[in-house]
């Protein structure tokens, strides 16, 4: 996941698990001699490709049409971001610019760096900023305005009364310092604001399509899909449609020119092919899947980085719903937790490289409590003694409660391997406790439509969310974000879980006060009560398997950035 | 003749408009929202954001107003911009045409240079075991999955014996006019695509001929003494061929669109993997632009199949 981008979902973590990551820890590279880091006695030497593999082609090159990860990935080598964030921890750094934050949290003023320039010689400069926030303004196409929404004057912008966003005010003395105003406190806004599509565009390169009297020129834009300018490590040179984008290395890179000629990205058919050409050397940059990882393992000439990764896998549990509501009672939530081995799970489908989830956050990230989370080890027993303790009665193979057997289906989507096995086994180990469960496969677009708009067809749901930098829950779990099919409003809190005081917790994380540490308390209310209330079986999160060859050298990866430092990485030949 | 072609051209309108109508039916009618899907995990995305998306692509439209501005545009082959992409759909599509194109007129050489000889092989020596062998070839031909016989010659021949590239159409690095690099990327994709019409063309070829060599002017040259190879060449082969030739039109366009799971298998960019990416994504745009472009190229395909009949062989009548 790029550093610079916000808290988002996606789907696909079976696709993920070929981006993906978990648990390990530590990052040092696996697989014949250490190699990851250059020895101090080593000279770095320039040359050489970086050809990673992706499943799909990129879709634009605009940060602020992309939605895809293809399209950031690519996105991510040509446009810096203001600020980064440490590989490991989280904790972001400066990088184009550096910031600080007013006493009430809604001023932030950036000062971008006296060296960064774009790939023409032209300075970086704070009105560059403003010229990619109006982007996301004046674009009908885009998915970011949420991000900025609150800055000041941006609706006056939008709406075409005013020449410019008058919360954004760059220094007519030093033209690199800019500061930006919120009408609130809004915790997320370094992050969305300042981290993700929001990186500094050319002004004049893109001044021309954001005018106070432009439509939607932006996302017309020929530098949309052939960029001109520059402020990444390196330059676009040729986007060959469903095959390959290449970028040639920005030799006046403001930080110093990669040491890499050019990085490629090719599109594989899947990650059976990715495996096999990282082996055969065609790619040299790619994550595999965890059944692949025993065969990478023997290849002398590749290393294979390990680390957790900041998604997960669930199955979510409709607790509002009238066909299964047992699903509603809170003993039987708890008994569904400890009722299936994840631990075995994570060891038979993702053969150990992932870590058992027990609620919102993954233990990488700053907002996971460092205590007090139950851990719902396997036990047969607790999970039947709780179902007992929620009114029901064993007849036959299953429990029932006022002759209505304990049963409800459980829907995956089609085609995604790890989650028709964890249905597989969840069917199983549930008829063990007693518990009857009815599987069911669909077309991921069906699934996808019957959850946004809250229908109550589905009792309980396996899919997956990936975080982000930012780990503000509200746009999963608020109780606004309960989908109503009444009113025909949607949202991501499928299964309609609410209580008290779960709600302010949340709240509080985002518009309180924002120190890391004011925040970790209300994230740690909140996943204490996600963990306590189980409205999910918070499944898993799979490790990211990163291999490249093992004469890759300065390069060191981790949940929160891979490539970071990538104008740094070079082969030793 | 002209009056034939103008009269086919005016039938296909209908054809087209059918294809149109029901696709644009199919798409809007199967579950699954475009808008939803493609916002689907952006969690900070506010409900009016979604809507304003929904009207930029005319999505809050009536079904049946969608469907007057969609015919309006289409008949100006404007099928929308694509919610992915953000670009013209048909536009996108006319950029992978030529890949597409590039794999079926390489697969459609590959049947014509394997099948026919073969075909014309069997024929010759009717009832011994190379006749026996053809005809065993093509019946595997056709029973053979294309996606798995495509799997299997990638394991073979590109990760154990590393003789071809398994994906994509250029190697990293190539220039886009390396011809020797195309050439290798495409034998693998373009042989499975013909592998069907290879083992078609050869019972079709071996068919013909037998019933060719059976006529009387082939028993009346040999009478004349003419030498068994002119018999073969100039009378046999030339008629036994005509079906042959006649087919190509409808063979292509079979090819375009058959290329949809050769083209998945093998990353090979063109129009199929891009429109099956579409379908999944529920990218309307695309999906209708693809269909209606593998419609076209089918009608034409069979007007010039038809075209090629009369041409070929004067014995048929163009009604």
């Amino acid at each position: 996941m790029r550093n610079w981008r916000r808290i988002r979902a996606f789907v696909a973590v079976l696709g993920s698990l070929a981006l993906v990551a978990a648990a390990c820890g530590p990052t040092a590279p696996t697989g014949g001699t250490p190699g990851g880091t250059a020895g101090a006695q080593e000279t770095p030497q320039q040359g050489g490709r970086i050809v990673e593999g992706t499943f799909a082609d990129i879709k634009t090159l605009s940060p602020t049409l992309s939605n895809d990860v293809p399209s950031s990935t690519a996105i991510g080598k040509i446009y810096d971001t203001l600020f980064t964030a440490d590989p490991k921890s989280g904790e972001l750094k400066p990088n184009l610019g550096k910031w600080q934050i007013s006493s009430d949290s809604r001023t932030y003023t950036w000062e971008i760096d006296s060296k960064a320039n774009w790939s023409d010689g032209k300075p970086i400069i704070g009105e560059d900023y403003l010229t990619g926030v109006k982007a996301v303004a004046k674009s009908k196409l885009t998915v970011r305005k949420s991000n900025y929404q609150d800055i000041e004057g941006w609706k006056d912008f939008v709406d075409g009364k005013a020449a410019t966003i008058s919360g954004i005010k760059v220094d007519s003395a030093n033209p690199k310092k800019f500061t930006v105003t919120f009408t609130k406190v809004f915790c997320p806004a370094l992050v969305n604001a300042f981290g993700t599509s929001s990186g500094p565009l050319p002004t004049h390169v893109f001044g021309k399509y954001v005018q106070q009297s432009s439509a939607d020129e932006i996302d017309k834009a020929p530098e949309n899909l052939q960029p001109t300018v520059f402020s990444g490590p390196f330059k676009f040179k040729e986007w060959r449609k469903g095959d390959q984008v290449i970028m040639d290395r920005n030799e006046s890179y403001w930080k110093g020119a990669p040491l890499v000629d050019q990085w490629v990205y090719k599109v594989v058919a899947d990650s059976t092919v990715l495996a096999a050409q990282l082996k055969t050397g065609e790619l040299n940059y790619g994550t595999i899947d965890p059944k692949d990882l025993a065969d990478m393992e023997t290849q002398p000439n590749l290393q294979i980085f390990k680390y957790q990764q900041l998604s997960y896998t669930y199955i979510g549990w409709n607790v509002k719903s009238a066909t299964a509501p047992a699903l509603a009672d809170k003993k039987v939530r708890q008994a569904l937790a400890y009722g299936l081995d994840m631990d075995a799970v994570v060891k038979s489908i993702l053969f150990g490289q992932g870590t058992k989830m027990v609620a919102h956050h993954p233990p990488v990230s700053w907002a996971f409590p460092k205590a007090g989370m139950q851990e719902y080890k396997y036990d047969k027993a607790k999970a039947e003694q709780l179902i007992k303790e929620a009114g029901y009665t064993k007849s036959g193979d299953f429990y029932a409660k006022d002759g209505k057997t304990l049963e409800f289906s459980i829907v995956a989507n089609s085609g995604n391997k790890v989650r028709e096995q964890l249905l597989q086994v969840a069917t199983e180990q549930y008829k063990a406790i007693g518990v009857k469960v009815n599987p069911k496969l669909e077309a991921f677009e069906t699934m996808v439509d019957k959850l946004t708009k809250g229908n109550q067809e589905i009792q309980a749901w396996i899919i997956g969310w990936s975080l982000g930098l930012e780990p503000d829950p509200y746009g999963i779990w608020h109780s606004s974000q309960i989908p109503d099919p009444g009113k025909g409003t949607t949202g991501f809190n499928f299964g309609a879980f609410t209580a008290p005081g779960f709600d302010k917790a949340i709240e509080d994380g985002r518009s309180g006060d924002c120190s890391q540490a004011a925040r970790q308390k209300n994230y740690e209310t909140v996943n204490k009560i996600l963990n306590e209330e189980q409205p999910y079986n918070f499944g898993f999160s799979p490790n990211a398997l990163l291999v490249v060859p093992k004469n890759m050298r300065a390069i060191d990866p981790g949940p929160f950035s891979t490539t970071y430092n990538i104008e740094k990485w070079w082969y030793k030949k | 003749m002209r009056t034939y072609v103008l009269r086919r051209l005016v039938y296909a309108i209908p054809t087209m408009l059918a294809v149109i109508t029901i696709t644009f039916l199919i798409t809007r009618l199967a579950p699954g929202d475009p808008v939803r899907l493609y916002t689907f995990g952006v969690t900070d995305i506010t409900r009016e954001d979604i809507e304003a998306l929904r009207r930029a692509y005319g999505l809050d439209k009536s079904l049946p107003e969608q469907f007057l501005i969609f015919m309006g545009n289409a008949i100006r082959l404007d099928f929308g911009d694509s919610i992915r992409y953000h670009r013209d759909a048909f536009g996108l599509l006319l950029e992978l045409l030529p890949n597409t194109i590039q794999l079926a007129v390489a697969a459609l050489l590959l049947q014509l240079l394997i099948g026919v000889p073969l075909g014309l092989v069997a024929a010759v020596n009717r009832g011994k075991w190379i006749d026996n062998v053809v005809r065993f070839f093509g019946t595997i031909g056709h029973a053979i999955p294309a996606f798995w016989l495509g799997l299997l010659m990638i394991i073979v021949m590109s990760v154990s014996l590393r003789l071809l590239p398994s994906q994509g159409m250029l190697t990293i690095g190539a220039e886009q006019t390396d011809f020797v690099d195309r050439l290798k990327h495409i034998i693998m994709p373009a042989f499975v695509l013909a592998l069907a019409g290879i083992a078609n063309f050869s019972r079709y070829v071996r068919t013909e001929t037998l019933d060719v060599i059976r006529q009387d002017y082939i028993r009346t040259a040999e009478a004349k003494g003419l030498r068994d190879r002119t018999v073969f060449t100039v009378h046999a082969l030339r008629n036994a061929l005509i079906p042959v030739v006649t087919a190509l039109g409808g063979v292509l366009a079979f090819l375009v669109s058959g290329a949809l799971v050769i083209e998945q298998v093998f990353t090979w960019p063109g129009v199929g993997r891009f429109v099956y990416d579409a379908a999944r994504a529920k990218d309307y745009p695309i999906i209708t632009a693809g269909v209606v472009l593998g419609a076209t190229l089918l009608i034409i395909g069979y007007l010039v199949r038809d075209i090629m009949y009369a041409v070929v062989d004067p014995r048929i009548k163009v009604k």
